[in-house]
């Protein structure tokens, strides 16, 4: 059962639209992410739902309970923000105290309660400082146990991590993984690091412009995309415009500029109105032209153009009568610029997307 | 080396201020204790002893207070408010409200004797719409020195309280509101906290400048003395150097012992400000 709904909402800054008719579930327990690139309504979709913001329209529910009009104060969210947003005048202690003091806890409630939450943020023995005095992680973990010391029913980040370095990164994100799992509480986590969200989430929203292009779990999203916005932000950088689709028993067929391609059926792709194609660089495969032709199917003749030496691997830039396409391949002697090669597009490889 | 050199910056205005300003405040305080030649307290038990005198040490003290106390009290909604809002109605309402700093005192007294006296405007206004029977004495009463240095003093107030107001992270409020705070509770724990850096700056200003005033008490409080129209008196009136140096030196002890007071008041509250 889901444990809160956004129905229809709307948002605008100035009379534009951030988010129109928008709509997202969320069930108990589970740690959601919301990912996209800068500017897609993230943030704004995060302070709706902790109630910084209100709706134009629409609905918010929290437990069936309509949950729109219930002001800030009285929602029992606890929101974790990007730059900390640590109380200055305070020391650690009273930071961490701040909500449990407005609920009225008795002193040793308070005192046993910050304790074992700074316990769980691994700061005991910092109660005495000032947030100026902590390190970027520490004021961060600070903040988490703010949030977490009233037992919030949820838990909002808004990209906690992105002012650390990656080293503290990827170990505070573990940490956050750690603390929601052995809590229990049902979060949702806004980024626009496509790692960090598929690393820590049981399930990922994509958003792109203010709508949600896809919801699932970071494996499906990462095999099987839905539409050609979240392939390419995934990392699927090519992508044909197919002109015909036949569908068959176990495979699709479909054309371009008269050459044919396979790709194999599976539950994801047997939608009829998925007529792009996507591949990953990594997935291409060039080969020298004087190979024996195994299949005309799936290949296109093509031209190296660009060469980038990666390291582990070489980018080529191919052009070929359809288009321009990126290959990454490992390889000992590569391709030199201007050869002609065949371009293979393994069938299991491909996927169609909107 | 270059440490060094840069003290030399601050040589001329040093020099200014010494010659000018900390030897003669140290040449009258010298010679408040010295009376006829040998030195003494009696000028102060003199004084501490003058009923006229601590009643009009208590008046300007009283005065000052109330003054500061109403400036911070209207000061500080409309600080908020020109804090928030967009860049160019911010330049025109800070020029609007520090307008009165740029008037002269005599002019404004006088306006506020047009307004406050006896046949006044308001006294007419409230006559004639029978909410009183007879004019109400406020010229020439503590009340009218109040009006006047509320007037003349809050855009010290506003000024310094905007300065911290709009550096005020907006996401502490949030934070403190997520975190179950109501509007009163952000204001008391967040703002009032935060904003004590610039209220103590501000209050100071308008204590120091309401105790020390002399045109708007002298126009506006007609009999009524306050300190700086007391030594005014003693000075040329009377001619009692001895006297004005004695009145000079509690003045300056009062204004740095308030000072301090404040000071002490703001750590309290805040300790990190
Ligand atoms: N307070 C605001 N006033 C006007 N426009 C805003 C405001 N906050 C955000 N926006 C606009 O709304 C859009 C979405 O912003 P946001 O939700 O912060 O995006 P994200 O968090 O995904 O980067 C952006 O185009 C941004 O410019
Ligand atoms: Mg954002």
């Amino acid at each position: 059962m889901a444990l809160f709904t956004l129905e229809n909402i709307s948002v605008a800054y100035n009379k534009q639209n951030i988010l129109q008719d928008f709509n997202l579930e969320i069930e108990e327990g589970k740690f959601v992410s919301l990912l996209g690139p800068s500017g897609c309504g993230k943030t704004t979709t995060l302070r709706l739902i902790a109630g910084f913001l209100e709706s134009n329209n629409g609905k918010f529910l929290y437990k069936g309970k309509d949950y729109t009009k219930v002001p800030v104060n009285k929602r029992n969210f606890g929101f974790v923000f990007q730059n900390y947003a640590l109380f200055p005048h305070l020391t650690i202690f009273d930071n961490v105290a701040f909500g449990l003091r407005l609920r009225k806890a008795s002193k040793s409630e308070i005192e046993k309660r910050v304790a074992s939450v700074l316990e769980i943020v691994n700061l005991r023995g910092f109660e005495k400082r000032y947030p100026k005095e902590l390190s970027g992680g520490q004021r961060q973990r600070v903040a988490i146990a703010r949030a977490l010391v009233i037992e919030p029913d949820l838990l909002l980040f808004d990209e906690p991590l992105s002012n650390l370095d990656a080293n503290l990164r990827e170990n505070m994100r573990i940490e956050i993984r750690r603390i929601q799992q052995e809590l229990g509480i049902t979060t949702v986590y806004v980024s626009h690091d496509q790692e960090e969200c598929f690393a820590i989430s049981d399930q990922v929203a994509i958003m792109n412009k203010g709508i949600i292009e896809q919801l699932s779990d970071p494996a499906t999203i990462y095999n099987y995309p839905k539409t050609k916005f979240v392939a390419d932000f995934i990392g699927f950088k090519n992508f044909i415009d197919f002109e015909d689709q036949t569908i068959h028993e176990n495979e699709i067929e479909l054309t371009k500029s008269g050459y044919t391609f396979i790709v194999q059926k599976n539950k994801e792709n047997s939608d009829t109105d998925k007529k792009v194609g996507a591949i990953r660089p990594d997935n291409l495969v060039i080969r020298p032209i004087q190979g024996p032709v195994t299949s005309t199917k799936n290949a296109l003749p093509g031209k190296v153009k660009i060469r980038t030496y990666l390291g582990r691997s070489y980018q080529y830039i191919v052009e070929t009568p359809i288009g321009d396409f990126t290959v990454n391949q490992e390889m000992l002697v590569p391709y030199q610029v201007g050869e002609e090669i065949i371009l293979e597009f393994p069938a299991n490889n491909m996927v169609l997307v909107k | 080396m270059r440490n060094r050199t840069i003290y030399l910056l601050l040589l001329p205005g040093a020099l200014f201020l010494t010659i000018f300003m900390v030897i003669p405040i140290l040449l009258t305080i010298g010679s408040t204790f010295f009376n006829e030649g040998s030195f003494s307290f009696e000028g102060y038990l003199h004084y501490f002893q003058d009923k006229y005198f601590i009643g009009i040490l208590l008046t300007t003290l009283r005065v000052s207070l109330v003054t500061t106390f109403i400036c911070i009290l209207l000061g500080f909604p409309v600080a908020y408010y020109i804090s928030k809002v967009g860049t160019r109605t911010k330049v025109l309402l800070l020029l609007l409200s520090i307008f009165p700093l740029l008037t002269s005192s005599v002019v404004r007294s006088f306006s506020w004797m047009i307004i406050i006296g006896k046949n006044g405007v308001l006294n007419k206004l409230l006559l004639s719409i029978g909410l009183i029977e007879e004019p109400l004495n406020i010229l020439y009463t503590p009340t009218a020195i109040i009006i006047g240095l509320v007037h003349l003093f809050l855009p010290l107030i506003i000024i310094t309280l905007i300065g911290v107001l709009e550096n005020m992270d907006e996401d502490l409020l949030t934070a403190a509101e997520s975190l179950g705070a109501s509007r009163l509770g952000v204001f008391a724990k967040v703002v009032l906290p935060l904003s004590m850096p610039g209220l103590v700056i501000g209050s100071i200003l308008v204590f120091v400048g309401s105790f020390t005033a002399y045109t708007t008490p002298a126009l506006l409080g007609g009999k009524q003395r306050v300190i700086s129209t007391f030594l005014y008196q003693n000075a040329t009136t009377l001619n009692d150097w001895h006297t004005a140096a004695i009145v000079a030196t509690i003045m300056i002890v009062i204004t740095l012992l308030v000072t301090i007071i404040m000071n002490q008041i703001a750590y309290k509250i805040n300790p990190k400000g």
